[in-house]
C-alpha cells in the first residue's frame, strides 16, 4: 500500500486547495455587500433576462458536435504522422478505414444541411 | 412396421388430429371437427385395443419398447416402453375420450374447433405420460396436459370458470416444477455415479440413493418429497386437494370426466410408477404420514360430499374420497392391496366419469345442479334413472360391481399390515353408501315437486351410447375382474417384489 | 508484418463489411431517399446478409486459436456463435421496424444504420480478448442504442427513454473504467490471458477484489439484473418497440459474451469470491423480475420485467461455469432471443393505444377475432415461460441442469418456483386472448404488417424446432463453449 501514500497526499492537497484559497479570500476581503454586485455580469448591460430561460439556437450545439469530430480527427492525425514510418502499410490501411468512416459522417452531416447556417 | 412404433402412433395420433383441427379447418366448421375428433379418438381406441393384443401379460418388464436418441449430450432420449400397469390406464384413457365426445357432442358449442383440439392434445399428453420410459419424456408429456386443460376450464368453464383455471394450473405447475428439480438431480446423480448423464427409468432404478440423516440431510426423502408432492397435488391428497372442487364444478362435462377419470389418475401412477421404485426406503419411512392421509381424505372427502347441495360438487369430494382408497392400497404395499388400487383406478375412472357425464345430462335440460331443485325424476326419465343408480352402486362398491373388487382387495391386502386404518377405512365405505344412496333418494325418489321437472327428456340415443360402454365395463369388472387383474398381476408382483 | 496484416484484417472482415454497409445505409438514408423504407431496409438486410458471408470467409481462412491485432481480437468458435446470434437479431430487427416505422413517420435511413452500427459494437465486444478492445465495443454498441432509444423524438416517452439509459448507462460505464482499471492496476495488464497469468501468484488485495466487484457490477448492470435492473422497465416501455425488442435480445446476449469471457476466461482465479456476488443477484433477479411482472398492465412493461427475469436464468449458466454451464448460457441466449422477438413482434403488430400504451386488456377476446395471430402469440409466451415442448423449456432445461450439477441446487430452487410464478402473468394474456370474449370495439385489431409478420414467422419456426429437437442446436453451442479458457471437470 505504502505506493499509494504519494497519491493520497496528491489528493488531499488538491482539495484543501480550493478550500484554503476560498478561506483566505473570505479572511482577508472587505465585506460590503451591494445589491449591483450581486447581479450577473453583462458587459454593463442590465440582465435582460433570467438565466435559465435564454435560448441559444441548436445550431450552436451542432457545430460544437462538429468541431469535436473533426478536432479529434486531426488529434488521431499527428501521432499517426510521426509514426508513420514504423506502422508501415498497416498504419496507413488502418488510417484509410478511420478516415474512410469520417468522410461518411461529413458527406452525412453535410446532406442532413448540418453545416447551413439558415 | 408398426410394432416398431405403435406406441408412438398410438401417442402422437390424437395430438396430430388435434393440430389439425385446430390449424387447418375453417373456422366455423364445427361439425367437421366434433367428427375428426370422434375418429381420431376412436382409431387411438383401436390402437390401444392393438397393443393389448400384443401384449404379453406374464412379461413383467416394459413391452412394444420404441428407443430414439433425443439430446444424446445429456442422456435424454425419447423412449417408450408398456408394461401392464401402463395398459390398463392406457385402456381406459382411449376408452373414456370418444365418450366425453359423444357426451359432450351439443353441450359444447362455443369454439367447438378449440375445444376438440384441447381434448385431443390432452390425450397425448397424458398417454405419453403413461408410457415414458425416460423421466425427461415423461416431464414434457406431464407438462403437455396443462396448457390443455388450463383451456378446457377456462374456455369452455361455469361462471368462476378463469379462478378455477388459473388456480388449477398454479396447484399443478409449483408441484410439478419441483419434480424437474428432483427429475434433475436424479440425472446429476446418475453422472456422478456411473460418469454419464442419463434420465432413463431403468438407469435410475440402479441409482443408489442415499438416505443421510434427517429430513434436510437426507437426498432420498428429498427427492421422495420433490415427487410425492407433484404426484400428491394431481391426486389429490388431503389437504391438496382444494383445487378439485373448483376445478370440478367449473369445468365443463367433458373436462370433468377427463380430469376425475384419467388426470387424478396420474398422481396415482406417478407414486407407484416412480416413488416406490425409486426410493424404496423413503417409502417406507413415509408410509405412515400417507396411511394417515389417506384415512383422512376418505372420511373428510365422505362427510364434505355429505354435506353437499350441488350433485357435481358431491361427486367431486366422493372422488377425493375414493383416491383415499387408491393411496391407501398404494402404501399398504400388498400384491392384493396394490393390484385392488390399480383396479380401482379404473373403477373410479368409470364410475365417476359416468356420474359426471350424467350430472351433465342433467345440467344440459335444466341448468342447474342443485340438488333441491330436482326430486321424484324416476318417473319421468327411467333410463336416466337406472343409469344413475347404477353409477352409483358402483361407486359405493355393491358386489357384482367394478367398485366392490377395488375396494375389497384393497382392504383385504392391507388389513394384515394396518388392521386400524382399514377399519377408519371402512367406515368411508358406510359414509359413501350413506351420501350417494341419499342423493338418489332426494333427485330421483322423492315427490316431484318442481312442475319444470315433469316434462324432462329422458336419456337420448347419444347419451345413451356415451354411457353404455362404462356401463358395460363396470359389470364386466364387477362379474369378471381377473381379464383386467391378469393383465397387471406380473408388473405389479415385480414391482411389490423389486 | 505483411502476413499479420492480411490476417488481422481478414479476421475483421464480417465487422468491416457491416461498418460499410451501415454507413451506405446512413448516406442511402438523407436527402431524398430518406422516405424509402423498403428499399433502406432492404439494404440494411443485404448488409447483414454480406456479414454472414463474410463471417464465413473470416473463419475458414483464419487461423484456429489465432490472436488478432496483437492479442486484442480473437475469432473463436465462441465469438462466432455470438456474432451469428447478433446477425440474426440485426436481421430480424429491420424486419420487424419497416412496417412500424412507416407507420409512425419517421427516418428508415440513420435508425438502420444505427441498430448496424450497435450490431458492430456486440461483435467487437464477442471477439475482444482484452478488456480494452471489448470496452470500444461496448461503448459503440451503448452509445447506438442510447440513440435508438430516443429515436422517436415526438414521443415523451421516447425521451425518457433515452435520456435515463444515456444517463444510467454512462454511469455504469463508469463503474465498469473504473473497476477495470483497479484491475490493470493490481494485474499490470488488461489481456484477458495475462490477467489469469497474473492472478495465479497475485495477492487477494482489497483492491483487486473491489476492481473485481465493480466489474461484476458493470456486467450485471448491461445484462439488466437486480439490484442494477431500475433502468430497464422504464427504457424499454419508453423506446420504440423494435427497438425494446432489440435492446431485450441484442445487448443482452452481448453483455452476457463478455460476463462469461472475462469472468470464466480472465478472472476464473476469483471464482469463490465472485460467485456469491453474481449468485446472490441472479436469486434477487428471479425473484424480483418475476414478482413485478406479475402486477404490470403495460405489456411492454411486463416484458421488460420478464427479461429481467430471464438474465437471471441465465445468470445460473455462468455461476455452473463448467462446460455445460457455458453451453447452457449460449443455447439460452438462443432462445430467449427468437422467443423474445416473436413476442415483441406480437405487440409491435397489435399496437392501437397510441404510443407504448398497451395493456393487457387491449389483447381481450383476440383468439375469437383472429386465431392464427392468438395462437402464435400463445406459442411464443409459453416459450418465455418454458412449457414444453417449446424452445423455452429446452433452455431452461439446459440452464437448471448445468446449475444442479455445479451444486446450486438453492438456486434451481428459486429458479424453478419463479418459473411457475412467471407462468402466471405469461397466462394473464393468453387467459385474455381466449378465456374474455372483448368487448365490441375493444381490444386491439391486428395491424397489416407483412414485414413484421415475417419476421415473426422466422422466429416461430425457430421455437417449434428447437423446441421439438433442439440436439443440433444445442450440440452448437457445446462446440463452442469449451473456448474461453474454461477449465473441464
Amino acid at each position: 500500500m505504502a505506493e499509494y501514500i504519494p497519491i493520497l497526499v496528491f489528493t488531499a492537497v488538491a482539495f484543501s486547495f480550493p478550500i484554503i484559497t476560498i478561506l483566505i479570500s473570505k479572511a482577508i476581503r472587505a465585506g460590503r455587500f451591494d445589491p449591483v454586485k450581486a447581479e450577473p455580469y453583462e458587459c454593463g448591460i442590465v440582465p435582460a433576462s433570467e438565466a435559465f430561460d435564454t435560448r441559444f439556437s441548436i445550431r450552436y450545439y451542432l457545430i460544437a458536435v462538429l468541431f469535436v469530430v473533426f478536432d479529434v480527427e486531426t488529434v488521431f492525425l499527428y501521432p499517426w504522422a510521426v509514426m508513420f514510418k514504423k506502422l508501415e502499410l498497416f498504419g496507413f490501411i488502418e488510417m484509410l478505414v478511420f478516415l474512410g468512416i469520417l468522410v461518411a459522417a461529413y458527406i452525412y452531416a453535410w446532406r442532413r444541411g448540418a453545416l447551413k447556417w439558415v | 412396421m408398426l410394432h416398431d412404433t405403435l406406441l408412438s402412433t398410438l401417442i402422437l395420433t390424437p395430438g396430430a388430429v388435434g393440430l389439425v383441427v385446430l390449424l387447418l379447418l375453417p373456422r366455423q366448421a364445427d361439425s367437421a371437427a366434433r367428427w375428426l375428433g370422434l375418429l381420431a379418438s376412436l382409431a387411438t381406441l383401436a390402437l390401444a385395443a392393438l397393443a393389448w393384443s400384443r401384449f404379453d401379460p406374464a412379461n413383467p418388464g416394459f413391452q412394444l419398447v420404441e428407443q430414439r436418441p433425443w439430446l444424446p449430450q445429456v442422456g435424454i432420449s425419447y423412449s417408450l416402453g408398456m408394461d401392464g400397469i401402463a395398459l390398463v390406464l392406457v385402456l381406459l384413457t382411449a376408452l373414456l375420450q370418444p365418450l366425453v365426445f359423444i357426451s359432450s357432442w351439443i353441450s359444447i358449442s362455443q369454439h367447438v374447433k378449440g375445444f376438440i383440439a384441447s381434448m385431443l392434445l390432452l390425450e397425448t399428453g397424458v398417454l405419453g405420460a403413461f408410457l415414458a420410459t425416460d423421466l425427461f419424456l415423461f416431464y414434457v408429456f406431464w407438462e403437455l396436459m396443462l396448457i390443455p386443460m388450463y383451456f378446457i376450464i377456462g374456455v369452455w368453464g361455469g361462471e368462476r370458470r378463469i379462478y378455477a383455471a388459473v388456480k388449477f394450473v398454479l396447484f399443478t405447475l409449483a408441484g410439478s416444477l419441483l419434480m424437474l428439480v428432483g427429475i434433475l438431480y436424479l440425472a446429476y446423480l446418475h453422472h456422478a455415479q456411473f460418469g454419464v448423464w442419463s434420465f432413463a427409468y431403468g438407469d435410475m432404478l440402479r441409482l443408489n440413493i442415499p438416505m443421510g440423516a434427517g429430513f434436510w440431510g437426507s437426498p432420498q426423502l428429498l427427492l421422495f418429497a420433490a415427487f410425492a408432492l407433484a404426484f400428491a397435488i394431481k391426486v389429490p391428497v388431503w389437504p391438496l386437494h382444494t383445487w378439485l372442487p373448483d376445478a370440478h364444478v367449473e369445468a365443463p362435462t367433458g373436462g370433468s370426466i377427463i380430469l376425475a377419470g384419467i388426470l387424478l389418475k396420474l398422481g396415482t401412477f406417478g407414486l407407484m410408477r416412480y416413488n416406490r421404485p425409486l426410493f424404496p426406503e423413503a417409502w417406507e419411512a413415509a408410509t405412515p404420514l400417507f396411511m394417515v392421509l389417506a384415512v383422512v381424505a376418505i372420511i373428510y372427502g365422505a362427510l364434505v360430499a355429505w354435506a353437499q347441495k350441488d350433485i357435481k360438487k358431491l361427486v367431486a369430494y366422493s372422488s377425493v374420497s375414493h383416491m383415499g382408497f387408491i393411496i391407501l392400497g398404494l402404501f399398504a404395499g400388498t400384491v392384493a392391496s396394490t393390484q385392488g388400487a390399480l383396479i380401482q383406478m379404473i373403477n373410479h375412472g368409470l364410475s365417476t366419469g359416468a356420474l359426471f357425464m350424467l350430472v351433465g345430462v342433467i345440467y344440459d335440460r335444466r341448468h342447474t345442479r342443485l340438488i333441491e331443485d330436482f326430486g321424484g325424476l324416476a318417473k319421468v326419465m327411467p333410463l336416466y334413472t337406472f343409469a344413475f343408480l347404477l353409477a352409483t352402486l358402483s361407486s359405493i362398491g355393491l358386489p357384482g360391481l367394478n367398485g366392490f373388487v377395488g375396494e375389497f382387495l384393497i382392504l383385504t391386502g392391507a388389513f394384515a399390515e394396518h388392521p386400524l386404518a382399514v377399519a377408519l377405512a371402512a367406515t368411508g365405505i358406510v359414509l359413501g353408501a350413506i351420501y350417494m344412496l341419499s342423493l338418489v333418494q332426494r333427485v330421483f325418489w322423492n315427490a316431484l315437486v318442481h312442475e319444470e321437472n315433469r316434462n324432462l327428456t329422458d336419456l337420448t340415443w347419444r347419451e345413451a351410447l356415451a354411457f353404455a360402454p362404462l356401463a358395460l365395463f363396470m359389470v364386466w369388472i364387477g362379474v369378471q375382474p381377473g381379464t383386467f387383474l391378469r393383465l397387471s398381476e406380473a408388473a405389479v408382483r415385480h414391482l411389490i417384489g423389486g | 508484418m505483411n502476413m499479420d496484416l492480411r490476417a488481422d484484417l481478414l479476421a475483421l472482415l464480417p465487422e468491416l463489411t457491416l461498418t460499410a454497409g451501415a454507413l451506405v445505409v446512413l448516406l442511402a438514408g438523407v436527402g431524398g431517399g430518406g422516405r424509402r423504407h423498403g428499399g433502406l431496409a432492404v439494404t440494411a438486410l443485404a448488409s447483414v446478409g454480406l456479414t454472414a458471408i463474410a463471417l464465413k470467409i473470416a473463419v475458414d481462412v483464419s487461423e484456429a486459436g489465432r490472436l488478432f491485432f496483437s492479442g486484442m481480437f480473437v475469432l473463436d468458435p465462441f465469438a462466432v456463435f455470438f456474432k451469428v446470434l447478433f446477425l440474426l437479431t440485426a436481421a430480424l430487427a429491420p424486419l420487424l421496424s419497416r412496417d412500424y416505422l412507416e407507420r409512425h413517420d419517421y427516418r428508415p435511413g440513420e435508425y438502420h444504420s444505427l441498430v448496424l452500427f450497435a450490431t458492430v459494437g456486440m461483435m467487437v465486444m464477442a471477439s475482444g480478448t482484452n478488456l480494452a478492445s471489448i470496452y470500444v465495443g461496448l461503448e459503440l454498441m451503448a452509445l447506438s442504442t442510447y440513440v435508438l432509444a430516443g429515436y422517436f423524438r415526438r414521443e415523451v416517452k421516447s425521451h425518457e427513454a433515452a435520456s435515463k439509459y444515456f444517463v444510467l448507462g454512462a454511469l455504469s460505464s463508469g463503474v465498469l473504467v473504473y473497476g477495470l482499471s483497479l484491475l490493470f492496476g493490481e494485474l499490470g495488464s488488461l489481456d484477458l490471458a495475462a490477467m489469469a497469468a497474473a492472478l495465479g501468484g497475485a495477492e487477494r488485495t482489497p483492491t483487486l477484489l473491489t476492481g473485481m466487484a465493480l466489474l461484476a457490477c458493470g456486467f450485471l448492470f448491461k445484462v439488466a439484473a437486480v439490484p442494477f435492473h431500475m433502468w430497464t422497465p422504464d427504457v424499454y416501455e419508453g423506446a420504440p418497440t423494435p427497438i425494446t425488442a432489440f435492446l431485450s435480445v441484442g445487448p443482452k446476449a452481448a453483455a452476457f459474451a463478455i460476463f462469461l469471457r472475462v469472468f470464466l476466461g480472465g478472472l476464473e482465479g476469483l471464482t469463490p469470491y465472485w460467485v456469491w456476488l453474481v449468485g446472490g443477484s441472479a436469486a434477487l433477479t428471479m425473484i424480483w423480475g418475476n414478482l413485478a411482472a406479475l402486477t404490470q398492465d403495460n405489456v411492454k412493461r411486463m416484458l421488460a420485467y420478464s427479461s429481467i427475469a430471464h438474465a437471471g436464468y441465465a445468470l445460473l449458466g455462468l455461476l455452473a461455469g463448467s462446460e455445460l454451464g457455458v453451453q447452457s448460457v449460449l443455447f439460452y441466449m438462443l432462445v430467449y432471443l427468437v422467443s423474445n422477438l416473436g413476442a415483441f413482434g406480437f405487440v409491435i403488430l397489435l399496437e392501437s393505444r397510441g404510443y407504448a400504451g398497451e395493456t393487457v386488456a387491449d389483447y381481450a377476446g383476440l383468439a375469437r377475432r383472429q386465431p392464427l395471430a392468438a395462437f402464435g402469440m400463445l406459442v411464443f409466451l409459453l416459450s418465455l415461460g418454458g412449457i414444453p415442448p417449446t424452445a423455452g423449456f429446452m433452455g431452461k432445461l439446459y440452464v437448471f441442469a448445468a446449475a444442479v450439477n455445479a451444486g446450486f441446487v438453492w438456486l434451481v430452487v428459486v429458479a424453478v418456483v419463479m418459473s411457475a410464478v412467471s407462468l402466471y402473468y405469461y397466462l394473464r394474456i393468453a387467459m385474455q386472448m381466449y378465456l374474455r370474449e372483448g368487448q365490441e370495439g375493444e381490444g386491439a385489431e391486428v395491424l397489416a404488417a407483412p414485414w413484421t409478420a415475417r419476421a415473426i414467422g422466422v422466429c416461430g419456426v425457430f421455437v417449434g424446432i428447437i423446441g421439438v429437437y433442439p440436439a443440433p442446436f444445442a450440440a452448437a453451442a457445446r462446440t463452442t463453449a469449451a473456448l474461453i479458457g474454461v477449465t473441464l471437470p
